[in-house]
């Protein structure tokens, strides 16, 4: 079969372009300030008007109310990152194929979990969603199998088998699988990091961004283990690849005070977003606005490469992450309003 | 008498060689405007085609876009033909 030329620089132009007009259809911020005043039938009729009708459509003779809101936020969400690899041309679509693949972790640990409680195959199906390398077919023939063995000797050909035979039997004896997605995302990390050498355009910039990923994730870590009171060995819980280093990280969770976690940040991250955030943060922030204040600044920078590079990987990679955060937000909404928490409440959940 | 012909025969040369030179020169300016419209077109196109490929309505104002560096081609030719006539 022939094929059009996928080298050279048009590549990049084409898929930077068709990402940016769907970035740009992305909910903005005084959409959600609108949908935080509906009731929930009417953010439902709300998010049909925008891309999600064809969800919404489909699922609104088997779901209703909050289900159908999740349910269809999860298909749309599949569907358009499955879409995103289908016009991808070459290179752009293995890389975004490796980045998408942390939505294979979730599924697989997801089907590995419902499986061991001994959840029906239907019931799982129904939050597995199916973005990455693996797709709907591939998960269906996980969740026919018998017995999470069974499932993992299906797993042969993926990517991130090595780690998933390695890791199972341990996890399998403690009867927890969170070694076993540390583990995972340790190595997807790892694995992402080489790619971004595989001479992809914005692959060194990307490159950089990762790095601020894997630092703000594990700074979410070390926040976390402090608020949670928990002062044991967190070696297994810190990934690699970042600029802090491991016993650095180490060094960081055991701190005495707040204080002292945030002076440790802003001496490696003395200006900029992070540094400011650090100066206005104090240990009465909350957990969740801390963790939502860093999620901005990794959208932001990933905004700003996104510009810079602007015919390159990056562009695609922020319209997943965007969309990503859109079905997020949205989430956060609808749950909030079924909970019945107020506008503002909510809003602090969300990463506009 | 031969002084004579060779002057007629220098002067037809020199006629030969400054219609040749024009002729490369209008060649170049046709060729060389063409390789800076292919240049120019073929990122504006594959932006085109992404954006109509996302919104149809786009195909008209892509189409023009597309089009514009064609008058980088077409100053070319009008230098070729005033190079030629």
């Amino acid at each position: 079969m022939s094929s059009v030329s996928i080298t050279g620089p048009a590549p990049y132009i084409y898929s930077s372009t068709r990402m940016r007009v769907r970035k740009a259809k992305l909910i903005g911020h005084d959409e959600y300030m609108r949908m935080l005043n509906m009731s929930l039938p009417e953010i439902t009729r709300s998010i049909e008007e925008k891309e999600y009708k064809a969800e919404i459509d489909e699922l609104a003779s088997s779901f209703s109310g909050l289900d159908l809101v999740e349910v269809a936020l999860s298909w749309n969400l599949a569907k358009e990152f499955q879409n995103v690899l289908g016009i991808m041309p070459g290179l752009i679509k293995k890389f975004t194929a490796s980045y998408l693949q942390h939505w294979d972790i979730y599924n697989v640990l997801t089907i590995l979990r419902g499986k061991t409680q001994g959840v029906s195959a239907g019931k799982i199906k129904e939050v597995l969603i199916p973005a990455g390398s693996l797709d709907r077919v591939a998960l269906d023939r996980l969740l026919a199998e018998d017995s999470p063995e069974r499932i993992v000797e299906a797993l042969s050909s993926w990517s991130l088998y090595p780690v998933l035979e390695r890791e199972f039997p341990a996890a399998m004896e403690k009867g927890t699988f969170g070694d076993l997605e540390n583990e995972l995302f340790k190595a997807f990390y790892r694995y992402i990091l080489k790619q971004t050498a595989s001479g992809v355009k914005g692959g060194k910039p990307f490159r950089d961004y990762l790095k601020l990923e894997i630092d703000l994730l594990n700074i979410k870590t070390v926040v976390r283990l402090y608020k949670g009171g928990v002062r044991e060995d967190v070696r297994m819980l810190m990934v690699e690849g970042g600029s802090f280093s491991v016993d650095e990280l180490i060094r960081l969770a055991s701190s005495e005070s707040m204080e002292e976690i945030l002076e440790g940040i802003r001496k490696r991250y003395p200006e900029g977003p992070i540094g400011e955030l650090m100066d206005s943060a104090d240990k009465s922030m909350p957990l969740h606005e801390m963790e939502n204040a860093l999620t901005r600044v990794m959208l932001d920078q990933m905004d700003r490469i996104s510009k810079r590079y602007a015919f390159s990987i990056c562009p695609t990679l922020v319209y997943l992450m965007r969309k990503r955060y859109e079905v997020a937000n949205l989430r956060a909404i609808a749950r909030g309003k079924e909970s019945g928490l107020p506008g503002e409440k909510i809003a602090e959940f969300l990463v506009v | 008498m031969a002084v004579e012909t060779m002057t007629i025969e220098i002067v037809e040369a020199a006629v030969a060689t400054a219609a040749g030179f024009k002729a490369i020169g209008a060649g170049l300016a046709v060729g060389l405007t063409g390789m800076g419209t292919g240049l120019a077109q073929f990122g504006i196109g594959s932006a085109a085609v992404g954006a109509t490929a996302e919104n149809k309505e786009m195909f008209g104002l892509a189409l023009l876009f597309t089009v514009i560096p064609e008058t980088i081609v077409i100053f070319g030719l009008v230098v070729a033909l005033l190079l030629l006539f």
